[in-house]
């Protein structure tokens, strides 16, 4: 690079920065950064890692891209970029890039146990079905699987989702997204009856007070943070605190920080709770008004199999409490119990049911949270000590309650993956609840995500075993014929079983219920924890493993066949981020090689299937529901020769190509402006894949409190995302409040017009009492949920706690960011954080290698006692970014019972020196 | 070679004398200092990825930074794309019933 091309090229950088710093630029500098980029063309996209969904411009030149910038335009983050941002323009091109299908073959046939070869596409696909019809002829729709994703675009989902729903007849879709937001989705439903966050994230600037519980987000949403940190420096008024188990870089900047035992958050929201209760800082006039109490079962397990059949030896005490749990004092009080008391675990298969109970009921739930027993109980750090502890849990108190404060509470893995992942979910909603401090501008609880489009896709188009689009789901027989409809399908074609979550699909691939299933866009088999299960699954003879994937990932080492795939910029997309803001970007460079999108995928593959192949009778192990026979999908064929279509149909005829979607036209008029669609021209057949299944799948949402604006409108220059319901043209900025919501009912003030589970009998804390139902229609519920201990706690054998999480640089199992060939150097491996007395206890110093070891297997990692990540005494962390310290080996697979999400934060190790 | 734009934040009292410190950082140039609201906007220029990111951490271990995030990046070309497989792909027999040796210890 010439001199002046780099002074141009850091003007450019300097005026662009400045623009987003609402810095005034001489108009000079303005002229010549206009010249640096004259041959670059620049167009508007969405940032490919977390979930803040941070508006980013993509420059090309010459078919390449060559830079980016935070789009200043986007209200989320307003210019700026994290380091992640900067990746963008980079993970396209690492060198070990995909590019051509792989299978494994010996002697030019497919061979479990050879060595992958580079094949056609065509072949590919050809075993891919073969093994696909035989599997499916033998175990029908519950013996394929997709493992898909939260990083899926909205159209790559909508196309697995309808395939595998509409076409196979199978609920075993799943994403990666379970593992990060199922536990914040099973409390939006039970507490309003609809997904999704109520505010946005100019709650920030909104508000005087931001509490983080179990968030590191000055790490993981670092442009979040910078709104955050800005807000703290410009007001005096404003406190941030931040609970964590282990000390982190948002503590940096936090006025408190509290220091917590694993699991003990929800002791600590009870005693909020209870605070609030007997300071009266209930907000009587909101509660009456919007709000139901309710609780639920305590004894609902932790989503582990019920048998030990599968357990390595050494698990198989954890997995003994699956049945029954002996309480522990700390639980006995909790829970109004006696300490040994052995509780069998008896609704394990019902976890998620519940019922009304009185507002005096929840009173005697919260009232054995008193300081003195949270304090001692959740205290995480020993060497604090206990009074200093108990004058922090007063503050937080205090600052909830304050009348006169505004109060914005978020949370990521802290408390999605957590045992009991939905209740900490439900609780934080309580407490704002019960304050009246929700849905408002700065008041209001907040899930942010951590993928690009966990939102956008697998929540709201519905890519999970249970879901179909728009908050409808399977089980639900209104719900089953609206999509039917909506889809054309004949009535009854659609599976009313629920399907497999994505650690069940694992546990299904290792006992052979499973013997099919295909990863998209995501890597499972380093993603999952108790990974050393899985990995052996996968190489089971009977089972095939087909990996979508950009590059050799642990789930590509581990499959039977390999496709390229097309990444980000490479391909149309919409994603939609945790604020419910849907964001669109064209196609910008082609992908390289053979590689191919993952819509063109799926449509590809459906081209293979005839009615007649999918639409006959076909068996479900264990269904029941009204209308069909039991055991049983009905052959649907003869109706649907009513309705028009041949047996001889193909999938891709009746379910995407159809006539109505081959009217939207490829090219396209409207907003490709000259930009590509590989996926269109590799088609051929004239229409446009992405904006046809858009604008098909918002028909679901338009008119049901889900409504999303036209494809076209999200590439108009003048729009930076909306965030639904998007009614008359006009995005909604806090849903439920009748100032901001068009759904709201007129005069209602506040309405939680969600619709799902608003009937409820009712009882008290322990059962139901009287099964007559009652409608709690626009209300909310507030519920109680008692502290439970981690069914895995450190012993005199695993004696330290271990946790999982991100760091800045790298971005989950490191698909990408590892590609990056200097990244291997920035940070060469994962590091296990510990306290420097533990290590030195342990004969071990900084920067020395050593085994981490579980129940479950062991790995090496290097040891750090300084750094970014401080716990204290007795804890441990580690990053899951690298496939060689391959930390789900070592973790446990306990869920959330209710949300099915994983707990990666919470196992018992041993170190010691390698 | 990787040239990024840097908006570093500092409390107003501190301005100047961040923005002194942050000029005598090797591949750093202060192109806008404005003093009443602690905004300053840099240039870094660096060799690699991680040149780059060990740059913004050192100006993050300054003292009274209270955000320093990249806002653009400019990028020289990469390197050609190889059309082959992966050697770690092609490397390994895997036996029936058990894991690839590079998954395991």
């Amino acid at each position: 690079m010439d001199l002046t091309r780099r002074e141009f090229l850091k003007t450019s950088a300097a005026t662009a920065t400045a623009t987003a710093a609402g810095i005034s630029v001489p108009a000079a500098a303005l002229a010549e950064s206009e010249q640096a980029d004259a041959d670059v063309q620049w167009d508007k996209s969405v940032c490919r890692f977390c979930g803040t969904g941070c508006g980013i411009m993509v420059g090309t030149r010459d078919g390449r891209i060559v830079a980016t910038k935070g789009d200043p335009d986007a209200p989320v983050n307003r210019g700026l970029n994290c380091i992640k941002g900067y990746f963008n323009g980079k993970i396209q091109y690492g060198k070990d890039r995909l590019t051509r299908p792989l299978m494994r073959m010996k002697d030019g046939k497919f061979d479990k146990q050879g060595k992958f070869q580079a094949v056609s596409w065509e072949r590919a696909f050809d075993e891919m079905e073969k093994q696909f019809k035989k599997t499916y002829r033998e175990k029908g729709p519950a013996g394929v699987a997709i493992f898909g994703s939260g990083q899926y675009t909205i159209p790559e989902g909508y196309v697995s989702a309808k395939l595998m729903k509409a076409g196979f007849r199978s609920n075993n879709i799943d994403p990666n997204a379970r593992h990060c937001m199922a536990s914040a989705v099973v409390a939006f439903i039970q507490t309003f009856g609809i997904d999704e966050p109520a505010g946005n994230y100019d709650d920030i600037e909104h508000t005087d007070t931001v509490v983080t519980w179990g968030a590191n987000m000055a790490e993981c949403h670092p442009i979040l943070w910078a709104r955050v940190s800005d807000r703290r420096l410009s007001d005096d008024n404003v406190r941030l605190v931040n609970l964590t188990t282990i000390s982190n870089q948002t503590s940096d900047i936090a006025d408190l920080e509290i220091i917590f035992k694993p699991g003990t958050d929800l002791a600590i929201q009870n005693y909020i709770l209870r605070e609030i209760v007997i300071n009266d800082a209930v907000n009587h006039d909101f509660v009456n008004k919007h709000c139901v109490f309710s609780t639920g079962p305590y004894d609902i397990g932790y989503g582990m199999r019920g048998t030990s059949k599968y357990a390595f030896e050494a698990e198989k005490d954890i997995q003994a409490k699956e049945l029954e749990v002996t309480l522990d004092p700390a639980e006995a009080i909790a829970q109004r119990r006696k300490p040994g008391e052995i509780v069998k675990q008896n609704n394990t298969k019902k976890p998620v049911k519940h019922w009304l109970i009185s507002f005096e009921e929840f009173k005697r739930g919260v009232e054995p949270y008193t300081l003195d027993f949270v304090a001692e109980l959740a205290k995480g750090d020993p060497d604090e000590d206990l009074e200093s502890f108990k004058k922090k849990l007063q503050t937080l108190a205090e600052l909830y309650m304050d009348k006169n404060r505004k109060v914005g509470s978020y949370w990521t893995m802290g408390f999605n993956q957590h045992y009991r992942g939905s209740w900490v979910n439900e609780q934080i909603y309580a407490i704002h609840l019960l304050l009246g401090k929700q849905a408002q501008p700065g008041n209001g609880a907040f899930s942010l995500t951590g993928q690009p489009s966990a939102c956008g896709t697998a929540r709201e188009v519905g890519t999970f075993a249970h879901r179909l689009p728009a908050d409808l789901v399977v089980f639900n027989p209104k719900h089953r014929a609206f999509s039917e409809k909506l889809w054309k399908l004949p009535a009854n074609t659609l599976n009313p079983k629920v399907g497999s979550h994505i650690t069940k699909i694992m546990r299904d691939l290792e006992d052979g219920s499973v013997n099919w299933a295909w990863v998209q866009v995501n890597n499972p088999f380093q993603a999952t924890a108790n990974a050393n299960h899985w990995l052996k699954a996968a190489r089971k003879m009977d089972n095939f493993l087909v990996v979508s994937d950009p590059y050799p990932t642990v789930s590509a080492k581990v499959a039977d066949l390999i496709l390229p795939t097309a990444m980000i910029f490479e391909k149309w997309g919409l994603y939609g981020n945790a604020e419910r803001r849907t964001q669109a970007w064209r196609q910008q460079v082609s992908p390289p090689g053979e590689a191919m999108g993952d819509v063109w995928q799926g449509l590809e593959f459906s081209k293979r299937f005839k009615l007649k192949d999918v639409w006959g009778e076909q068996p479900v192990a264990g269904l029941k529901a009204d209308g069909f026979e039991d055991g049983k999908l009905p052959d649907v064929l003869a109706e649907a020769e009513k309705m028009g279509y041949s047996p001889d149909d193909t999938l891709y005829d009746v379910l995407f190509a159809n006539a109505e979607n081959r009217k939207v036209k490829w090219p396209d008029k409207s907003v490709a402006r000259g930009h590509g669609n590989h996926i269109a021209e590799k088609l051929g057949d004239g229409w446009f894949p992405e904006k046809a299944l858009f604008n098909e799948y918002r028909q679901f949402g338009v008119g049901h409190q889900h409504d999303l604006a036209e494809f076209d409108v999200y590439y108009r220059d003048d729009v930076r995302g909306l965030k639904w319901p998007v009614v008359n043209g006009k995005e909604t900025e806090w849903r439920f409040n009748e100032k901001y919501d068009p759904y709201c009912e007129k005069g209602s003030g506040f309405d939680f017009y969600g619709k799902a589970l608003k009937a409820l009998p009712g009882g008290d804390l322990d059962k139901v009492t009287s099964a007559d139902k009652t409608s709690l229609a626009h209300k909310a519920k507030i519920f109680f949920r008692p502290y439970a201990a981690p069914p895995e706690q450190p012993d005199k054998n695993y004696d330290l706690w271990f946790s999982t999480g991100r760091v800045l640089e790298h971005w989950h199992t490191g698909t990408m960011t590892r590609r990056v060939p200097e990244l291997h150097r920035a940070v060469p491996t994962a590091q296990l954080f510990m306290h420097p007395h533990d290590a030195e206890a342990r004969d071990v110093k900084r920067n020395d290698v050593v085994w981490i070891e579980s129940r479950r297997g062991k790995i090496k990692a290097v040891v750090e006692t300084q750094g970014r990540n401080r716990p204290a005494k007795g804890y441990t962390f580690a990053a899951f970014f690298d496939e060689g310290v391959f930390v789900n080996k070592v973790c446990l697979d306990v869920t959330c019972p209710m949300s099915k999400e994983e707990d990666f934060k919470k196992a018992a190790i041993k170190v010691y020196k390698a | 070679m990787n040239i990024s734009g840097i908006l570093v934040v500092t409390a107003a009292e501190h301005t100047a004398n961040v923005s002194k410190q942050l000029q005598d950082l090797a591949g750093i140039d202060v192109h806008y200092v404005d003093n009443a609201m602690g905004r300053i906007v840099i240039t870094q220029e660096a060799a690699s990825i991680s040149a780059e990111i060990d740059g913004l951490k050192r100006i993050r271990a300054l003292p009274h930074i209270v955000l320093a995030e990249m806002s653009c990046h400019y990028f020289e070309e990469d390197r050609e794309l190889l059309d082959a497989i992966p050697a770690e792909l092609d490397d390994e027999v895997l036996e029936s019933d058990s894991v690839p040796g590079c998954l395991n210890e």
